[in-house]
């Protein structure tokens, strides 16, 4: 529900409830008002009538009005004190039940007893109450409507610049090399939270770049120690006076060394990822990188007299496409290494996945650890462990679903991908 | 030739100067930001090896200075930064080539050369070495005058045995300049071998001197004199 709405059903609500007991209670107030305006004017006739008959010493002529009527009769019966009553009676010139209001009090003339009444009819009170209550919800209506364009309008304008921010904040990302700047507002409320913005994304820019850095050093600290190892083993391979079994032996410190590299490059590669330094925003051609990494590894498949069956469809996605190259290296990698003599290898692509399939060596791998770092099947020895590490970091960056399977003696990997519209 | 060597690792700049030294370049090593800016304002070199960080500064800012001096020195980073963002931003700034950390001296050897063929002849290079006539822009290779075809990757193996003339290369060093460092070969070297068979037997049916020395299965040399 938007704020908006909330406020509104609140705001709305309120406001009929507070005007809805202010009209009972105008309601009241007024009748009571009147009613003693109506008694009033009774009051006054009765004062007029005893008055005139002070004077003259005879009753006065009477001149009844449609609202307004009384009557003399003849009584024996004395009332202690004036009273009043309330009457219905039948208007005929409205043809309707009326109510009216009625005093009756004696009056003694020449030795005569009367009981006067004096009536008035309450219609005009009635109908002047229900104007007036008409008036008042017409305001109300017309309160509720007035307030609800207004706030509508005003609080649309008021939350812009917070959408703003949301948006802002939609498509800021921390490898843009720079903290959220957003712009100063008038309101306060919008301040703080810009400001509290603009400190947390310096803050989290702030950590992301030391990491990016220390990746980066890190990286140099290890590789350089490499660099001198590798390069005096390339000069002690030059020495003629060698014999076999000592260049066997620089050859397997070689081989550490390059795969000491290998590892130290993946861990980086790994930590790199779940950094988030690589942003998927180029327009990746799967296709293109598939025929291309397996054109690198012809020798290499010929060599193993390996069958590659390729299904490959165009397929474009927003991707990186460095990591493209890595997925598609490690996949293919993978496929070639645990292949048998002469096995076959199947490439499937389309818009909804990527599948490798390839004959396999053995049995099943362990489905539980296989996307495990640093898992190595029984029957290898080398390699870092980290290819499908990797291949899975890279899937859960791009929110792509990567899942393993053995079916018919084949290994099968396959990754459901989201393609650009 | 002359070559400038800037690299802070002791040891890894003397593996350069040394291996690059015995292919015949003169070679000058410095060890930080300021001594290197001192030499390069003086003399001129064929190709300048250069390390990203350095003590004083960044080797990006050499490759700025080069750049706003109209220095056509060639340049070759080396680099542990593994970024791809580091490589563009390098060859960017003017540098010719770039080559990661760790590396195999061959490699660099063969890259400097690259450069400087490029820079020196304008790329009309053609490398005779005895009986071997490489051109490498029209990528033909004449042996005992004799025109001879060659794949992609005997070519490249040729020129790379070339280069490093009389130098033990390493399977390792052979298969990651013919098919880079992605490939998982470690435990795959006959397709190198049947490379190399085959580039043997082209040099002999031309009536070329196989020069090519296999040395205890643990790489191999071309022997010139």
């Amino acid at each position: 529900m938007k704020l908006f709405t909330k406020y509104n059903r609140v705001n709305v609500s309120a406001t009929i409830f507070t005007f809805v007991l202010g009209s009972i209670a105008f309601y009241f107030v007024l009748d009571y008002v009147l009613s003693r305006q109506l008694k009033e004017t009774l009051r006054s006739e009765q004062f007029e009538i005893v008055h005139y008959v002070e004077e003259h010493h005879a009753l006065p002529e009477i001149q009844n009005t449609r609202h307004q009527w009384i009557t003399v009769e003849k009584s024996i019966e004395k009332l202690d004190k004036p009273q009043f009553k309330n009457i219905g009676y039948y208007n005929e010139r409205d043809k309707e039940n009326q109510s009216a209001k009625q005093l009756l009090f004696n009056i003694e003339v020449a030795g005569q007893n009367y009981l006067i009444t004096v009536n008035k009819s309450e219609a005009e009170t009635e109908e002047l109450l229900k104007l007036i209550i008409l008036v008042t919800i017409g305001m109300i209506a017309l309160m509720l409507l007035f307030n609800y364009f207004i706030n509508r309008r005003l609080i649309n304008k008021l939350w812009q610049p917070f959408y703003k921010t949301i948006d802002d904040i939609k498509q800021y990302q921390v490898s843009d090399k720079q903290p959220m700047r957003l712009s100063n507002e008038r309101i306060d409320e919008l301040n703080l939270l810009n400001d509290s913005l603009n400190k947390m994304t310096q803050s989290i820019y702030r950590e992301y770049a030391a990491l990016k850095s220390f990746t980066e050093n890190a990286s140099h600290e290890m590789q350089t120690p490499l660099a001198v190892i590798r390069s005096k083993i390339d000069l002690l391979l030059q020495q003629s006076e060698l014999n076999e079994q000592s260049l066997q032996q620089i050859l397997s410190i070689e081989d550490a060394a390059k795969r000491l590299s290998k590892l130290h490059q993946s861990l980086l590669l790994l930590t790199k990822i779940e950094n988030k330094q690589f942003v998927l925003n180029e327009q990746v051609d799967l296709k293109e990188i598939i025929l291309e990494k397996i054109k690198e590894r012809e020798e290499l498949i010929d060599s193993k007299q390996l069958k590659i069956e390729t299904f490959c469809k165009a397929t474009t996605i927003y991707f990186y496409h460095h990591l493209a190259e890595i997925l598609f290296n490690n996949l293919l990698n993978n496929a070639i290494k645990y292949t048998p003599q002469n096995g076959i290898i199947n490439i499937e692509l389309n818009e909804e996945f990527i599948c490798f399939k390839n004959d396999a060596f053995n049995e099943s791998l362990d489905t539980n650890k296989i996307f495990q770092r640093f898992y190595k099947p029984n029957d290898s020895r080398d390699g870092t462990g980290l290819g499908l590490a990797i291949i899975k970091e890279i899937c859960n960056l791009a929110g792509f679903e990567i899942s393993y399977s053995f079916k018919d003696h084949q290994h099968i990997f396959l990754i459901k991908i989201k393609t650009i519209e | 030739m002359k070559l400038l060597i800037i690299e802070d690792e002791l040891s890894l700049n003397q593996s350069m100067v040394e291996f690059l030294s015995a292919s015949g370049y003169v070679c000058e090593s410095v060890f930080n930001f300021n001594d290197a800016v001192e030499k390069i304002e003086v003399y001129d070199y064929d190709c300048i090896v250069l390390d990203i960080m350095l003590p004083g500064g960044s080797g990006l800012q050499i490759l700025k200075y080069l750049k706003q001096n109209n220095k056509t020195d060639g340049v070759i980073i080396i680099s542990a930064k593994d970024s791809l963002e580091d490589k563009i931003h390098g060859i960017e700034l003017g540098a010719d080539d770039y080559l990661t950390k760790p590396f195999h001296l061959s490699e660099l050897s063969v890259r400097v050369a690259a450069i400087i063929r490029r820079k020196k002849f304008q790329g009309n290079s053609v490398i005779t070495l005895a009986d071997i006539e490489i051109d490498t822009v029209a990528q033909s290779v004449k042996i005992n005058q004799q025109t001879t075809e060659l794949t992609q990757k005997e070519f490249q193996l040729l020129l790379f045995f070339v280069i490093n003339k009389n130098k033990v290369i390493s399977k390792n060093a052979i298969a990651e300049h013919l098919w880079g460092d992605d490939m998982d070969i470690a435990s795959n070297f006959d397709f190198i071998y049947a490379h190399i068979k085959n580039l043997r037997k082209k040099i002999v049916t031309a009536g070329g001197e196989d020069r090519i020395r296999s040395i205890y299965g643990v790489g191999y040399k071309m022997q010139l004199p």
